[in-house]
């Protein structure tokens, strides 16, 4: 038998009055440290504070291990101990795997660093271990602190009438935040959202405007002193193409409730598991990605590939986004992996300028293919609608950066 | 045997996953943690058991994609038992979903989880009685902590269809002979 909605709460209060006795309800300190983190007087500076607490920690992590240890590591014994041992100095094999070189005066002459010798053994491991590695591990671990403490709906709470504006609410900051991690969970989790049209924003917005902490972790490393510009760009990309997709894209942005859930100790097991699950997950999937990556633009320039596209692609290239040709290699590796991409952008010779125009670019010009087979998964016609926007995105967002540049005279 | 773990978002479904299953589904402190269903394998009394860690929805009615997810598995899994994962703060509305659950008639044990919130709150549920109103096994559980986990599961066994008219009549006398001895009492 199925009872009517009104019968069945009729029951269950018949049944909550006899089994169920609510004593005098005490204000602790818990629900006040809640109202503080909720209340935008003191949600917002302590949101901020919070935030900028993430960024020193993840900063100075990173750093630590990077720039103390692994570039070391790398640079000082690794490369040059490959260099030496690799056979087949000079040969595409060597170019592919070990290092590329370069020509100075007519003379092949090899890499001083990992950054610069694009081998699969050296710039694609110096990469994934070296610098991606430690940031997604400090990444993880400050995320799942957040999410078990239970900060998460606090912050969908105090930005949900910003986020209304780009056709979104509060909680849509779960799949942005989850997305600065990986973007691939991030998608996954635009499932939270009610209607097709806040998924269609959420998942297009993801794709294109959030870099993922690989990404992020190497933007830290090669361009330290750009990050604010490359991060500006994108937060503003993020909000007036939501404003504008809002407007054009057809359904409904209804409101939402939520339970903002009591803040919990967290437990260290937990985290454990978590930040292990996640860092597990980077080696097995992310890894190879980023050594086959290394590999197969390691291969087109050998074959002058990478060449002949800066070369045909130079007018987009040089006369509309304002980047070197060169930029097209690292365009062809962002597919595969962005971190590889960031770090390959860092080897060509470029004004601060243009190398943030192609950092923006290298973030916003398509989702890397993990992330495209995760949008796959969600639904053909929202991904072909995505790249739609993805493409106009690209070009209008790219060209504009370029004409700000023209304007402030640093192009 | 499959047995499907629901309930409203965050009350802890993913947390009887791992402990029940020893597997490593993410844990959150959020709603929304799970949007899509994980399977797990468990051992009870020599059976093998499949176990089904289901995305949290509010009613049998989905509103988001991951609600549809729930009720298209509930939907499909004719033959599998439920635990019902009630928020033991939030009980009236847990109670809600499960209703709704037995109502389509699938065999089902409850697990008020979270007492330890509950109690944080000042609130006092007769776990007893509510078993004896619904006709079903009711369990306490603090389930981050391990506490309830072991009865919850030998009690899995018990899991009947209840009818709702039964529900009824046993709501209805409770409070009857309750007034009855209340007024027993005074007199």
């Amino acid at each position: 038998m199925k009872l009517s909605t009104g019968e069945r709460w009729d029951l269950i209060d018949k049944i909550s009055k006899e089994t169920v006795t609510f004593g005098a309800y005490k204000h602790t300190l818990k629900d006040a440290i809640g109202e503080l983190t909720v209340k935008p007087m003191t949600g917002i500076p302590v949101a901020i504070a919070i935030m900028y607490g993430f960024w020193s920690v993840f900063g100075s992590f990173a750093g630590f291990f990077t720039d103390g240890f692994f570039v070391r590591l790398f640079d000082a014994y690794w490369l040059p101990w490959l260099q030496e041992v690799f056979p087949g100095q000079g040969g595409w094999i060597y170019a592919i795997m070990v290092d590329a070189g370069g020509i100075e005066s007519g003379e092949f002459v090899l890499s001083s660093n990992c950054l610069e010798s694009f081998g699969v053994l050296t710039s694609g491991l110096f990469v994934a271990i070296g610098v991606v590695l430690p940031a997604i591990i400090i990444f993880y671990l400050m995320l799942a602190l957040l999410e078990d403490i239970g900060y998460m709906p606090r912050l969908a709470v105090l930005l949900d009438t910003v986020l209304h504006r780009v056709g979104l609410h509060g909680y849509a900051i779960v799949p942005t935040i989850l997305s600065l991690g990986c973007n691939v969970p991030g998608v996954t989790a635009t499932r939270i959202l009610e209607t097709k049209k806040q998924r269609f924003i959420m998942m297009t917005l993801l794709a294109i405007f959030i870099p993922c902490g690989a990404q992020i972790g190497i933007m830290q490393d090669v361009v330290p002193d750009l990050m604010g510009w490359i991060l500006l760009y994108l937060i503003i990309g993020y909000f007036v193409f939501g404003y504008i997709l809002n407007k054009i894209v057809p359904g409904k942005a209804p409101e939402f409730l939520i339970d903002v859930p009591p803040y919990r100790r967290p437990l260290l097991s937990n985290i454990g598991k978590k930040v292990g699950g996640r860092v597990k997950g980077f080696f097995v999937v992310a890894i190879p990605f980023v050594l086959l990556g290394c590999a197969i633009v390691g291969v087109l320039y050998q074959l002058g590939v990478i060449r002949f596209l800066g070369d045909a692609l130079a007018p987009v290239f040089v006369g509309w986004f304002g980047v070197p040709k060169e930029t097209a290699g690292p365009l062809i590796a962002a597919f595969l992996r962005k971190d590889l991409a960031v770090a390959q952008l860092s080897a060509i010779t470029m004004t601060p300028y243009q190398m943030i125009t192609a950092v923006v670019l290298v973030s916003i010009y398509f989702p890397c293919v993990a992330t495209f087979a995760m949008m796959l998964k969600e639904g053909w016609k929202e991904l072909l609608g995505a790249l739609a926007v993805l493409s106009v995105v690209v070009f209008t967002y790219g060209g504009l950066i370029h004409l700000i540049g023209i304007l402030l005279g640093v192009a | 045997m499959k047995i499907l773990l629901m309930g409203h978002p965050n009350v802890g479904k993913s947390v009887f996953f791992n402990r029940l299953t020893g597997a490593n589904v993410t844990e959150s402190n959020y709603p929304g943690t799970t949007v899509d269903y994980t399977k797990g394998w468990m051992k009870i009394e020599g059976e093998d058991v499949e176990i089904v860690d289901v995305p949290g929805t509010f009613s049998l009615d989905p509103k988001d994609k991951a609600e549809e997810v729930a009720v298209a598995m509930l939907h499909e899994s004719r033959d599998a038992k439920v635990i019902a994962v009630i928020d033991a703060s939030k009980i009236e509305r847990g109670l809600y979903l499960a209703m709704e659950i037995i109502e389509e008639g699938y065999p089902i044990v409850i697990a008020l989880n979270m007492r330890d919130v509950a109690e944080d709150k000042n609130i006092v549920i007769d776990a007893d009685r509510l078993e004896r109103i619904l006709g079903i096994p009711v369990v306490s559980t603090v389930a981050i902590a391990g506490e309830g986990i072991k009865e919850l599961v030998s009690r899995l066994k018990e899991a009947k269809p209840v009818n709702v008219d039964d529900i009824i009549a046993n709501a209805a006398n409770t409070s009857d002979t309750e007034s009855a001895a209340d007024a027993g009492g005074a007199a």
